[in-house]
């Protein structure tokens, strides 16, 4: 038999009741009939992360014969007036519309952090590529004035002091110089425990770019902050460090590694290179922090790509929403890819199957998906997500799509 | 291009609409689907699970926000939220099952022991730190066995419960099959639940003579609550508490995601429709009846019955006609308070947790255990009064690669201690408070942390308003004071349906925060609505 526990009193015990029946009645009636205003940590929130912001370009520069920058401020046209904050090191994804086609590209962001803050404009530095059919575009049309769609700053290769040692090594390759100039810049004004040392692999003297702004951020940082370009075809007047970056050259120019975070931005087989020459240090995974590169140039030198199919061109039912349609698919571009060359507008942003903008559901069919770059959770690859960036067709599909994300 | 459907993304109209795939919108989905019901789930992100969802930082996959599952249970003793999701949904979820109720780590009183669950070994436990106690605290522990008892007897359909009796006594008659009997079985059954429903815990604590410091070992759980024991209602308090000893605590194997993702995809599979990226930004009404609702992006849908994984701040404030909404329904808006938001540091280490040296899967670590101090320091923009943080490798081994550890150190948050941080001080602000809050976890358990971090991730309540859309980044719905607590929401349930057709459910509904109140708020919301279509469930 269970004890009868009494609080403060029989009687008490049940006057108090009241507390439950009467109480909230009454509270609700004293209470105020007025709509609570929009509550600010959302708002807040669509400061620091907006989905997305309305930039024009409002200058632009040639840093090489082959290198453009572009300074975006917030499009007054559209009411915007601030550019969201971000981390040195971060990038914009960039909407496109070509010939009616709309695609997304992510630019690391080079200026500083207190540009966007102070100044109000972010710049991207875009390298033109032989035959490239965006950067073409850009070239052609990109001018003051052009009105560009960016979502808010993304990514994650920056410093970050609760985790990196204030001793850092900067590895760039071809256009991976571009978040460092802005992490220098960075590093400079507001980090003054903090020291980079930037190697810079070009082929010649005609792709370095920044090299001026280096040197003066070497002067004013104290020289807590310092550039090499490394040549690999030298010419004939080049004075500075040639070859590739190799481990003794890392050593030679940066110091000995022991302690040191490196940070490492460039094209795909750099990063092969790279894990080569840095496996000689014995380094701690957390000492290397590696910018994803965006979309594979050749899913075909996978091991496990099934290269029989690289020929082949599937057929993929979309589901978005009630609608189904099907689109065709190269089994070497990456499914992303179809989705926009047909015109549906999927949604993205790093295009390398790290930031889940892109996650679509697989219904049926076989994807590859590239191993440098599967970023899917342990319950999606059970229930079928997947990351159409970083994923091919291995076979006819049926997927269920998400539409763009709308800004409103 | 292949051929092009022009159909349409939507049906012209749905049974019913599913407003945000949480907890509670999934619950409400899934179990409309299982009823034979075809609802349309809108959901502003692009994954389901709101809070229940993880992200992946290098090799390490982080849950947002579970610490652990109440009401699951063994499979031989399943508890609601099992008997939801693996025998009513037929879902297959990988439970694994928590050791240790908590490790507590009280730095300024020298107490730092592992608290077991079970309410025997609980008493024992206690019993050992503080001899001379158990008879006390067996007391207390009946109480609150009776209490949880009584819900589960409420909870059983159809009786005619404390609620109506003490608020309208003709009407317990009229709805007593035997009003003698009933009655008589209220206060057999229901006498004790009567008698504390209407305190505080801190109340009942000082009634039952609880000594001070066997009060601080079975306190910690005030921090899954938001508010102080002294503010906290009772029978919510000793329902949690029983529930966790009797039924242990769980997780899915593959993060909370599994089990978000499990019951979207079961939606689909029995015919719901789901649809991301696609916030609601109108609920339409007519005359006091839902008729509808219109997405961000311009879609106008039909449907007779909402159910709304978001709060009334949001739906009364924001999404609704201001001349359809009553005025009751803002006033009690008005009259609730939007309970905490949390603030998480997620970290990777390259080391595993034997090297390591953390030993246990929920620590509680705090100077002393004053649930009023701690709940006053929550409003403060800094490293708080308590932590609790976790190792998901003491539960789920290879949760990260080995040689790694995945550990998350969490404080609550008011929403108001983040009002007036600029954007440019952001990272700083909260890197700051991370940093304490590491060298917290480091002093009280002797575990190098820092210089382990492989990964590290920082959530505000900005973060989790940014990916949920929650009103203020709140994660603990309303403060359940007395007059607030589960007990009294039940009781004015029939005065508070606003709004015919529209239901809540997720953690600013009737059943309050926490997974397993949401998820099963959902449900709730759904046998609701399948009432009123008419749908026998």
């Amino acid at each position: 038999m269970k004890e009868k526990i009494t609080i403060k009193g029989e009687l008490r015990d049940l006057f108090e009741l009241r507390r439950l029946t009467h109480e909230r009645p009454q509270r609700i009636r004293a209470a105020s009939s007025r709509p609570q205003g929009p509550p600010p940590i959302n708002a807040l929130a669509r400061r620091i992360h907006p989905a997305a912001q309305q930039l024009e370009i409002v200058a632009v520069r040639d840093e090489t014969r082959a290198a453009r920058t572009f300074r975006l401020a917030p499009d007054a046209d559209a009411g915007a007036t601030r550019c969201a904050v971000f981390r040195a090191g971060q990038y914009l994804s960039l909407k496109v519309d070509i010939n009616g086609v709309r695609i997304t590209r992510p630019y690391s962001i080079c200026s500083s952090p207190d540009d966007a803050l102070n100044g109000r404009f972010y710049e991207i530095t875009i390298r033109r590529k032989e035959g490239g059919f965006l950067t073409e575009h850009i070239w052609n049309s990109w001018g003051e004035g052009t009105k560009i769609e960016a979502s808010g700053p993304c990514g994650f290769f920056y410093y970050e002091p609760l985790r990196d040692s204030a001793d850092l090594v900067g590895l760039a390759g071809g256009s991976g110089i571009t978040p460092f100039r802005s992490l220098m810049k960075d590093i400079t004004a507001n980090h003054p425990d903090a020291r980079m040392t930037l190697l810079c692999g070009v082929r010649n003297a005609q792709e370095k770019m920044f090299a001026r702004e280096f040197r003066d951020l070497s002067r004013e940082s104290g020289g807590r902050v310092k550039a090499y370009f490394v040549a690999s075809e030298p010419d004939g007047d080049w004075d500075g460090p040639t070859g590739f970056l190799t481990a003794d050259l890392i050593t030679s120019l940066a110091g000995p590694p022991e302690g040191k975070t490196f940070f490492i931005c460039g094209p795909q087989p750099m990063y092969n290179f790279l894990d080569k020459e840095l496996a000689a240090f014995n380094l701690p995974r957390r000492r290397v922090r590696r910018e994803v590169f965006g979309e594979l140039t050749d899913v075909t030198v996978f091991e496990d790509y099934p290269r029989e199919l690289a020929g082949e061109t599937f057929e993929i039912i979309v589901h978005a929403g009630r609608r189904v349609l099907t689109v065709p698919a190269k089994a070497t571009e990456s499914i992303l890819v179809s989705l926009e060359r047909a015109g549906l507008n999927p949604p993205s942003q790093c295009r390398s199957g790290e930031c889940g903008f892109c996650n679509t559901i697989l219904l049926n069919g076989g994807i590859f998906v590239s191993p440098e770059n599967d970023g899917r959770r342990k319950a999606g690859i059970k229930y079928g997500y997947f990351h159409p960036c970083s994923s091919y067709p291995v076979s006819d599909l049926e997927i269920k799509l998400n539409p763009a994300v709308h800004a409103g | 291009m292949g051929e092009r459907k022009e159909e349409p993304r939507f049906d012209a109209s749905y049974d019913a609409v599913v407003v945000g795939a949480g907890n509670g919108g999934l619950g409400a989905g899934l179990a409309l689907a299982v009823n034979g019901a075809r609802p349309l789930v809108l959901e502003q992100h692009n994954i389901p699970g709101g809070f229940a969802t993880s992200f992946v930082r290098g090799r390490f996959e982080f849950d947002v926000s579970l610490h652990e599952l109440s009401d699951v249970g063994p499979d031989d003793r399943k508890g609601g939220v099992r008997k939801f999701l693996d025998d009513e949904a037929g879902l297959r979820i990988d439970w694994m099952r928590v050791p240790e109720a908590y490790r507590l780590i009280l730095t300024g009183q020298d107490m730092n022991v592992r608290v077991p669950f079970g309410v025997r070994e609980f008493i024992d436990c206690i019993e050992a730190e503080v001899p001379g106690s158990r008879e006390a605290v067996t007391r207390y522990m009946n109480l609150c066995q009776d209490i949880y008892d009584t819900f589960g007897y409420l909870g059983r359909g159809g009786k005619p419960g404390p609620a109506r009796m003490a608020r309208d006594f003709a009407g317990f008659l009229k709805n007593a099959s035997n009003p003698i009997k009933d009655a008589r079985d209220l206060f057999v059954h229901a006498g004790n639940f009567l008698r504390s429903a209407p305190y505080t815990v801190a109340e009942v604590h000082d009634a039952l003579g609880l000594p001070g410091r066997a009060e601080k070992i079975i306190s910690p759980y005030w921090c899954y609550m938001g508010i102080p024991m002294d503010r906290l209602g009772f029978p919510i308090w000793a329902g949690m508490l029983v529930s966790y000893l009797t039924q242990g605590a769980y997780v899915p194997r593959c993060r909370s995601q599994e089990m978000t993702m499990a019951m979207e995809s079961r939606i689909r599979e029995l015919g719901g429709q789901i649809e991301y990226n696609t916030r609601v930004a109108r609920i339409l009404t007519k005359k006091g009846r839902v008729t509808g609702v219109v997405t961000a992006d311009g879609h106008t849908i039909r449907t007779d019955h909402v159910i709304a994984n978001a709060s009334p701040n949001l739906v009364f404030g924001s999404m609704m006609d201001p001349a359809e909404v009553p005025t009751q329904a803002m006033k009690l808006v008005n009259a609730r308070r939007v309970a905490a938001s949390g603030f998480v540091v997620y970290m990777g280490l390259d080391a595993g947790p034997d090297e390591l040296g953390i030993t246990d899967y929920g620590y509680f670590i705090a100077e002393d255990m004053n649930t009023r101090e701690q709940y006053d320091a929550v409003g403060a923009l800094g490293p708080t009064k308590m932590q609790a943080a976790t190792c998901l490798n003491r539960v789920v081994p290879d949760c990260s690669p080995p040689g790694t550890t995945i550990l998350c150190i969490t404080i609550l948050h008011m929403p108001e201690a983040w009002y007036t941080v600029k954007p440019a001080d952001y990272v700083k602000t909260k890197n700051d408070i991370a940093a304490a809050l590491i060298k917290q976890f480091e002093e009280a358990t002797g575990v190098a942390v820092r210089e382990r971090i492989e990964e590290i991730e920082v959530a505000t309540p900005v973060t989790f308003a940014r990916y949920t859309g929650a009103f203020d980044g709140g994660i603990y719905g309303y403060e359940p004071d007395v007059w607030d607590s589960v007990p009294a929401r039940i009781m004015h349930l029939q005065n508070e349906r606003f709004v015919k057709g529209l239901e809540f459910a997720g953690g600013f509904a009737l059943m309050g925060h926490g997974y397993s109140p949401s998820l099963l708020s959902g449900r709730a919301a759904a046998l609701a609505t399948l009432a009123q279509m008419g749908v026998k469930s």
